[in-house]
Formats: C-alpha cells, structure tokens, sequence
C-alpha cells in the first residue's frame, strides 16, 4: 500500500515537471538531425560485428567435429592445434595478413595498413568500423587456417604445426584472397568480375587445397589401410561430438554468409542469403544421406554430417545471387561431389581424417562455378546504404550466358593450382626440417601424451593418489622406480 | 581346458587378433586395462606441473582353449605382441574347471 503510493507521487512528479518550463526546454533540445552515415554505420558495424562474433563461433564447431572424428589419443592435440592456431592468425593478421589481404597496392598484393596503421575510421565504402571490418576478417582467416588442420589430424609435430600455420594465415591466405577480395585484386578488377560472395573459394578451396597439400606431404596414420588395399577410414570416436561440432558450423555460418554484405541496410540480401545457406545445407545432408544409403544400406551419421556441411560450403560462393530453388540444387549437387571427392582421395591413398579436401577443396571448387550456372541475373551487390543493381550477375540456366561461367572457372583453377603449388612447396618445406610429422615410436604411443603430456582421457583411478613431482626435482630424485623406464610416457 | 591371459602394448592387438585367426582360436576376450609391471608408471603433465602415473594403459587378451592347444596359443600370442622393448607385458595360463556354453548348455570341451 505504501508502495503504491510512493510510485503514485513519483508518477504525479514526473507529469509535473515535463509541465513545467524547464522540463519543455530539456525536451525540446532533442538531438539535431541526423545524417544517413549516422544511422547507417553504426547499423553495419553492429551487424558485421554480429556476424564477426558468429563466424569466431565456427572455431568451437571446427574443434568438435575434428575431436568426434579423430582418435582418442589425438584429442588434447587437435585441440590445442585449433587454439594455438587461432592466436597465432590472430597476431599475423593484425602485423600483416590483413594488410595483404586488404590493403590497396596491386593486383597480386596490398601493402597498406601494416600493423593496422594509418586506418580510416570505416573500410572502404562499407561503412563499417574498420577495426570491426578487421576482426570479421579474421575469423574468416582463422577458419581457413584450421580446416587445414583437419585433413592432418593424428600426426603433425606440434611445431610444425605452428611453422605451417605461420605460412597460412600470414602468407598463403591473405596474398591469393587479395587476388578475389583486395581492393584492387586482378581476379576482382577484370572486365567480368570473378565473384566470390562469402568465400566458397577464398577461404574453402584456399584451406582446401592447402589441406590436400599437408596429407601428401605428412603420409598416412600409422596402421592406415585404404579402401583398395581391403582397409578403410577407421571410425571417429565420438559422433555426439562430430554431430554437435557439424551443427554449431551451421550455425556459424550464419554470420559467414549473411554477414558477407556488410551491409544491415541490405536487409533483402542478408534475408535471401541466410534463406539460401539453410535451403542448401538442408538438401546437402540429405543427400550425402540417400546417396550413400545403397551402397551400405545403413543411414550413415558422419557422412550426413560432411554431407551439410558440403552443402554450406557450396553455397558460400553464390548465395546472394541464386533463388531459394537454385540453393536446393546446389546443396544437393554439392553433396554428391563431395562423396564422389571423398572416394576419389580415398582412391588417391590420401589420409585425410575429416574429410576437408572433399567437403571443403572440392565443395568450394563446384560451389564457385555453380554461381556461372544458377545467378538469376536479378541481384547486383549489396551497398552501405541498400542493395545495388546497377551491376547484375548472370548465370547460364537463366538465360544469362556463360561469359560469367567462364570467369568462375577461371578465378577457380586458378586460386586451386596457385594454392595447391604454393603449399606442397612450404609443407615439403617444412617436410625437410624434419618437424613436420612426429616419429613412429610417439604416434603410437599417442601424439597427446607425447606432444603435451597427458591424454585427453583417462580413467580416474590410473590418477588416485598420484604424486606430483616438486619443481626442479623432475629429473632427480623423484623419479620413476625403474630404472630402465622411459621418460614422459614414450614407449609404454 | 585352460584359460590363456595375455597383457599387450595396445597397438600389437592387431597383429595379435590377426595371429590368432590364424590358427582358429574358437574366441577371444579383449578388455581395455590399466596397470604396472616391473616398468612402473610414467610421469605426465598437467597444467604445467610433472605427475607420477602409477598405471599404463594396456590390453588384456584372454583365450579360453583344450588344455593341449594352450602353449600353442600362448607362443602365438608372445610372437604377436613383441616389441623388444620394456613394457611388452605378460602371458600366464591357469586350469579351468568348468566351461559352460550359456545357448545349448554344453560343458566342458564342446563347449569351446
């Protein structure tokens, strides 16, 4: 009761004072006019920051898929490789990744920005915050970065893995993405543009091809048996993992196709673009799923879970341009190539646990050339201030011709031939400094107690009652009763 | 009839399976285990610090044979499963009394 009343005068106050004088001046300073670039950018930055944070996201669903995948005695290392990875594009993509990638200068390379030096306050013509322009960027190159890692599960020495990493995301992604994304990027500047909305061939094919490069390069597992020799994948370890990991990648990409406008004014876009990555994703993991049930009669789970994932990868590249119908063929093509893509390095005795150079070398390679076939013609690109379609891209089923086919498989080969050249010469690189595979006694021991000291499981009883060992003393006094036992678990 | 118990390294228990098919053991047992012969534990490291692990992981291979097959098995399993190196583990054989075959009810050697 009391209550009540004390919200009543409060109320009666409030009426009081905006009745008053002094309350109609203070509202009548409302804020001056706004101008377009007041509203608009602070709308883009929001929603390509959204989107940056969504695109981030896609690290966890990558580290659960290649954990679910992998081996048990893998797991501590794949994820931490994904970590490190993840700090180290980080670093390199602040110094100069982003600097080559989006800096003006020429056609094959952009040497602006350096350490993010000399930075206007929004990108380009986007109206996006530039550093904000940044961070999605990096995602982007974080995520090329680690599928890599995922067709060279279960044997890569951890340093490496860093050695490697350190040429991808530094050198190999942002120097051939300058080439598709740059301001000035030949591939982008031709008569006919080569288009690549969200990445299907920057980040996918790029990542890709780099990944077929590293499974060359390291060999097989240890015990690996291919399908023509009477062997075959052997089976992850986790599906609740792998499954879970393959649908917070979905997720993902979420803010990596729709955030790809850069534009929250767009709105039709963003709206046809997030429509069309579902449309293709749903019709990829059926049909990986239909299209292999004949040959085993069993409803497979993982190759379902590569088979959406094909999907999404292929319709990276084209999603702003196709209708919802043209997405539905895409996914459903996509999938069955990456089957096909699947068997093909399985063919090629190529070990490559997760399956990346299929789902995305293959997927990213099909992905781009379909926008040659499927484009409506009825959509331009997306502007800061709404869609612009001035400019429409035009596919051959549509009545659109195939000079736009044409440049995609071009731009295509080209970035596929370049990256697959430029990775088999660092991971042979890295190859004879002796650091990129690690030896036979420790991958069969298990790369994780090897590599970082422990496993990832363990049976809690193997730790009831376990010394820990003072600091300094490790190699001295406390040490293992044997006297002939091997250090750090080598060689059990 | 005995009871053959092999401890392996957990890599060798492909070449051990494909040893025993080789001379049709009627069935083997596997079980993922933990322990420590003369070798002891290993030391690993967890956030930094140094640990003594008392346990490996190791395999247990367990067959169940005519009395007369046992040393046979045993040989192939101890081929099988040598590395030369500390850690390879233990084969021990022990008499069984009674073999029951739970479907038809057979004992004792047809029951194998």
């Amino acid at each position: 009761m009391l209550g009540l009343g004390v919200m009543m005068l409060g109320l009666w106050a409030i009426t009081w004072y905006f009745s008053t004088k002094a309350g109609a001046t203070m509202l009548g300073q409302t804020t001056p006019a706004l101008k377009a670039d007041d509203v608009v950018n602070p709308l883009n930055t929001v929603w390509v920051l959204l989107a940056a944070f969504l695109v981030f996201f896609m690290q966890a669903g990558f580290m659960m898929l290649e954990a679910g995948f992998g081996r048990t005695r893998e797991v501590s290392n794949i994820m931490l490789e994904c970590i490190a990875d993840t700090c180290l594009c980080g670093l390199l993509f602040w110094a100069f990744g982003f600097a080559f990638m989006f800096g003006s200068g020429n056609g094959w390379i952009g040497h602006t920005f350096f350490f993010l030096n000399n930075a206007p306050a929004t990108y380009g013509s986007t109206g996006v915050a530039f550093l904000a322009f940044f961070l999605f960027q990096f995602a982007f190159a974080d995520t090329c970065s680690t599928i890599t890692s995922g067709a060279m599960v279960g044997r890569t020495a951890f340093g490496g893995d860093l050695l490697y990493s350190t040429a991808v995301s530094g050198f190999i992604y942002p120097i051939i993405g300058h080439w598709v994304w740059g301001p000035d990027g030949w591939l982008a500047t031709m008569d006919t543009p080569f288009r690549d909305f969200a990445g299907s061939t920057v980040v996918h094919t790029i990542g890709g091809m780099i990944a077929l490069a590293g499974a060359i390069a390291l060999g097989p597992r240890i015990g690996r048996k291919f399908k023509r020799d009477g062997g075959g994948m052997p089976p992850g370890h986790d599906m609740v993992l792998a499954s879970l990991g393959g649908v917070i990648l979905w997720f993902g990409w979420y803010g990596f196709n729709p955030g790809s406008t850069l534009s929250a004014m767009d709105f039709g876009g963003i709206g046809r673009v997030a429509a069309n990555t579902t449309l293709a994703a749903c019709a990829g993991g059926l049909g990986a799923m239909l299209f292999v049930y004949p040959r085993s009669h069993k409803w497979d789970t993982g190759i379902s879970i590569n088979g959406f994932l094909a999907g999404l990868v292929a319709i990276t590249c084209p999603c702003y341009w196709v209708s919802p119908f043209g997405a539905i063929c895409i996914g459903a093509i996509a999938s069955v190539v990456m089957v096909l893509a699947v068997d093909f390095v399985e063919w090629l005795r190529v070990d490559d646990p997760i399956g990346a150079v299929a789902v995305h070398g293959a997927c990213g390679i099909f992905g781009t050339i379909s926008l040659g076939l499927f484009a409506t013609g009825q959509y331009g690109l997306p502007g800061a201030t709404g869609a612009d379609t001035s400019i429409t891209v035009d596919g051959l089923f549509y009545g659109g011709g195939a000079k736009q086919l044409g440049v995609q498989i071009l731009g295509s080969a080209v970035v596929t031939v370049a990256t697959l050249a430029i990775a088999l010469i660092v991971m042979f690189a890295v190859k004879s400094l002796g650091v990129l595979r690690i030896s036979e006694e420790v991958e069969i021991a298990g790369i994780d107690i090897h590599e970082h000291g422990a496993p990832a499981f363990h049976p809690e009883f193997a730790y009831m009652g376990h010394s820990a060992i003072p600091s300094g003393s490790a190699s001295s006094s406390v040490k293992l009763p044997s006297n002939d036992a091997p250090s750090v678990g080598v060689g059990d | 009839m005995h009871l053959v118990t092999a401890i392996i390294k957990p890599h060798r228990l492909e070449d051990v399976t494909t040893a025993l098919k080789g001379i049709d053991a009627n069935g083997v047992t596997v079980s993922e285990v933990q322990g420590f012969g003369r070798q002891r534990g290993h030391t690993e490291v967890y956030r930094g610090s140094e640990y003594n692990v008392d346990f490996l992981p190791k395999t247990m291979i367990q067959v169940v044979c005519e009395a007369s097959d046992a040393d046979k098995v045993a040989d192939v399993i101890a081929d099988a499963a040598r590395t030369g190196k500390i850690g390879d583990g233990k084969i021990w054989i022990s008499e069984l009394s009674r073999v029951v075959r739970i479907r038809t009810g057979e004992t004792g050697p047809d029951a194998l």
